[in-house]
């Protein structure tokens, strides 16, 4: 596995709980520990988020000072290629 | 609106392909129970729902699912890379083939195209919470079934991440209908449709 790879896993499980427990917040909108454990998980994935946006390219397309040659390039999600083509 | 953001849920790196598998995956793209009926039920049901929580459960887990559809198109283009004409006969997916070559369409296991009669949009609270219990529960079922034909852990995988999201979505419509039903009078749900009549809910 690359290390490209290793670090978007990783940026995706902290996302994953991000998504979970949004869900779950949506009908236990008071439960504070679901807030925190939320608000642990959105810091961390900024971080990861920033260090591989900083090394590979945009996840997000936000606007012209985002990177618009990395944000075309290979891979996409689906591509299964690791290396860059 | 939506964002795009250029990664996936969860990771699909499948290395074997298997046209076999693709096929019967695919129903989970374009089938009667796959991610994009999930994902128009939900987001077209959200505009009738009269209780704000409703609204935003509809909203993340019709935007989930569209994730979810990504999934099993970056499964089933991976199953169907680098393929001969012979493979392809062999997995029996020639008459899928000779139609869309190994483009990702939207169709049922069967060869079904996607028809937006396999979903409802009921304009009734009740009645579409209790659509999006049973859709959850049929797509794990689906899930289920294919499982019960993978043999690779590549595919395995993810396919179980997924059909453990059907049983979290469930779980979440299932509040979602008490959080309804709390709005209403207890002696008579059904008294009058809370998206449509003009009456004050009772606590």
């Amino acid at each position: 596995m690359t290390e490209r790879t290793k670090l978007m896993q990783k940026i995706a499980s902290y996302d994953f709980a991000i998504v979970e427990l949004n869900l779950y917040l949506d009908t236990h909108p008071n439960d504070s520990a679901a807030k925190r454990r939320l608000s642990d998980s959105e810091h961390k994935s900024r971080e990861l988020r920033h260090e591989y946006e900083e090394k590979y390219g945009p996840i997000v397309f936000r606007d012209s000072s985002d990177n618009r040659m990395k944000w075309i390039k290979n891979p996409w999600p689906w591509d299964l290629c690791e290396e860059e083509d | 609106m939506w964002v795009y953001e250029k990664k996936l849920q969860y990771p699909v790196k499948i290395k074997n392909p298997n046209p076999a598998l693709a096929k019967i995956i695919m129903s989970q793209y374009g089938g009667p129970d796959g991610e994009l009926g999930a994902s128009l039920r939900y987001l077209s049901q959200r505009y009738s729902m009269p209780y704000p929580e409703l609204k935003a459960i509809l909203t993340d887990i019709g935007t989930e699912e569209l994730a979810h559809l990504e999934m099993i198109g970056a499964i089933v283009y991976q199953l169907t890379r680098n393929l001969t004409p012979e493979q392809i006969k062999e997995a029996g997916m020639d008459a899928y083939f000779v139609d869309h070559t190994t483009g990702v369409y939207p169709s049922s296991a069967a060869g079904v195209p996607f028809t937006a009669a396999y979903i409802q949009s009921k304009g009734d609270v009740l009645t579409d919470l209790h659509e999006n219990l049973a859709a959850e529960q049929k797509a794990r079922t689906t899930y289920d079934n294919i499982l019960r034909f993978c043999d690779d852990p590549d595919v395995i995988d993810p396919i179980r991440f997924l059909r453990e999201r059907e049983i979290v979505h469930y779980q979440r419509f299932g509040e979602g209908l008490r959080i309804a039903t709390d709005n209403l009078d207890s002696k008579n749900f059904y008294e009058f449709n809370p998206s449509f009549d003009k009456r004050r809910p009772r606590k």
